[in-house]
């Protein structure tokens, strides 16, 4: 039976790509296996066996050694798909992957399926205005799309350790900076509120968390506020380039709405927009408008929330 | 120092259109240089302006890819190379082997810069597979880049956290929108990027097989925004009014 193979040095998305994985594993009667580079994590759930690479300074944060790693276990054990999950590193184990083993790469799908023949998936591209469904022959690598599956958790099954020997580095880490928020906090967040070029002021950006506050929900921008204009940092910034959201509800203040930016929250369940310009795209993609002042707007929309929690 | 930029004529996703079947019109559709590339392009010329030497763009792509050069000719490249190729039978491997093997012709090169990714469809294989093909150190998602005689030190973007990375020249990289603000081009630059040397090569005098590309597209749907699109009227408390009740009853909020 063919192994389909999950590997993610970020622990929340090693156990989104295993549930893609699992997926594929039952379209093509393989078996899903768990593979972690350099050490084992027991919050990488695993629904069956585990495999750890393991060599001297072998880690996973270097996605050059990653890459160098599982291609030395590949080599041997030939599964039909590697998934790995599309983090900014994740893609450079994948590209590695794909060239040194001679097989083709899927990029960032956020939904898999597969024969016996081949893995076939789809990704959003054009900024979000198309779909394309894309196959590739196995043995293949294919990178599975942040936040497009829900994590597997389970545990158990067998762990075995596998020695791949000295892996080479070609550049060092000299300085790690943890950065102020963090992506995941977005990603997760039920409720986003987010500022645009219709801020005027920095200072303003207090009004609009303060509305994300009342709403229960976390500050996001797009891409000008973080940057160009350096406002908010760039793990605030929503859209095609920053971090791709989909909460209950996304308000977006003062945003016009470019194709990128809506690339990126185009999958939230209720989106709804605060914009003094009528024709800004933003009210095509969002359920609920207001065409309005936000200056004014905002704090009329806090005004209702204290009144109504009163 | 050789800097080779790599940039890709890309469909302009915003002039995009969806005929009445769902399909988009990619045959004909409005292209030019990636979004992206452009910091690319103007990341080799701040270097250049430092540190001297060359800038050499790179395209992979038909007959009109030409086009995506000239823009990067007119904000400042010395000259151009266009490997020649129907972007129907490429998939980002076999576009980073013919980018690799003009690189190889056309070099050496101290640094090879790219994009994070091409804006139509954004895939940001591309450049780590270039990396791995040509043998040399790669770091990806640099926001911030310093190039010594020797090596490049740059500061990485991850999900979580910043990175320093030091590498040895010759070295890939590539950059986030956020590094730099890319110049535009002047009227008499624009004119001036037609005179600009460009190299035409094609596959096989690269000497790359004519091997079929394994990612294959199987079929390609617009996306379909179903939104309700509704639009309150009234003063700003009626407005705020009704949308916190929508909010309320849609359930995204507790009523």
């Amino acid at each position: 039976m063919s192994e389909v193979w999950a590997f993610s040095e970020s622990v929340g998305v090693a156990n989104e790509t295993v549930s893609a994985a699992k997926e594929a594993a039952v379209a093509c009667s393989g078996q899903a296996v768990v593979v972690e580079v350099g050490r084992v994590r027991s919050s990488v759930s695993s629904p069956g066996k585990k495999l750890v690479l393991l060599g001297p300074g072998l880690t996973d944060e270097s996605p050059e050694m990653a890459a160098e790693a599982l291609y030395l276990a590949a080599k041997e054990a030939k599964p039909a798909v590697i998934f790995v999950g599309a983090t900014r590193n994740g893609k450079e184990v994948a590209s590695r992957l794909a060239v040194k083993l001679g097989n083709g790469c899927l990029p960032d799908l956020s939904k898999v399926s597969a024969d016996r023949e081949m893995l076939v998936g789809e990704r959003s591209e054009y900024a979000g205005k198309v779909m394309t469904k894309l196959s590739c022959p196995f043995p293949c690598v294919a990178a599975i799309k942040v936040g497009a599956y829900p994590a597997f958790s389970g545990s158990g099954g067998v762990v075995l350790e596998k020695e791949v020997g000295t892996v080479a580095r070609s550049s060092k880490i000299v300085a790690l900076t943890k950065k102020e928020a963090s992506t995941v906090d977005l990603r997760a967040a039920k409720v986003i509120v987010s500022a645009g070029r219709g801020v005027k002021k920095k200072e303003d950006l207090e009004m609009v968390g303060a509305l994300a506050k009342a709403l229960g929900g976390a500050l996001g921008c797009s891409r000008p506020l973080a940057s160009d204009l350096g406002w908010l940092p760039e793990e605030c910034h929503i859209g095609l380039t920053g971090v791709n959201v989909k909460p209950e509800l996304y308000l977006a203040v003062g945003i016009s709405g470019q194709l990128q930016h809506v690339a990126g929250i185009k999958d939230s369940k209720l989106i709804a927009a605060i914009n003094t310009d009528k024709d800004a795209p933003i009210f095509q993609a969002a359920d609920y408008g207001i065409v309005g002042d936000l200056y004014q707007v905002v704090p009329a929309i806090q005004k209702v929330l204290t009144s109504r929690h009163r | 120092m050789r800097f080779a930029v790599c940039v890709k004529h890309a469909v302009d996703e915003s002039e995009l259109k969806i005929d009445s079947s769902g399909k988009p019109q990619l045959e004909g559709a409005l292209a030019r240089m990636g979004t992206f590339d452009k910091n690319a392009v103007e990341e080799a010329l701040r270097l250049r302006t430092a540190l001297g030497g060359e800038v050499v763009a790179i395209t992979v792509g038909k007959a009109e890819a030409r086009k995506s050069l000239k823009e990067a000719l007119a904000m400042g490249a010395d000259r151009g190379v266009h490997v020649l190729a129907d972007p129907g039978t490429l998939d980002p491997s076999r576009t980073s082997e013919l980018l690799a093997a003009a690189i190889t012709r056309t070099g050496p090169f101290d640094l090879v810069i790219c994009s994070e990714g091409s804006s139509d469809t954004y895939t940001g294989l591309v450049p780590p597979m270039l990396a791995e093909r040509l043998g040399i150190p790669y770091i990806g998602y640099v926001r911030k880049l310093e190039v010594a005689a020797q090596t490049v030190r740059a500061e990485r973007s991850l999900e979580e956290s910043l990175e320093s990375v030091e590498s040895s020249l010759p070295s890939a990289v590539s950059v986030v929108s956020e590094i730099n603000e890319p110049r535009y081009p002047t009227l008499i630059q624009i004119m001036q990027a037609s005179k600009k040397p460009v190299e035409e090569l094609t596959r096989q005098q690269l000497g790359v097989g004519d091997v079929q590309a394994s990612v294959r597209i199987v079929s390609m749907t617009a996306q379909a925004m179903n939104r309700k699109r509704v639009v309150f009227e009234g003063s700003p408390d009626e407005a705020a009014s009704k949308l916190v009740d929508a909010f309320a009853s849609e359930g995204v909020i507790p009523k």
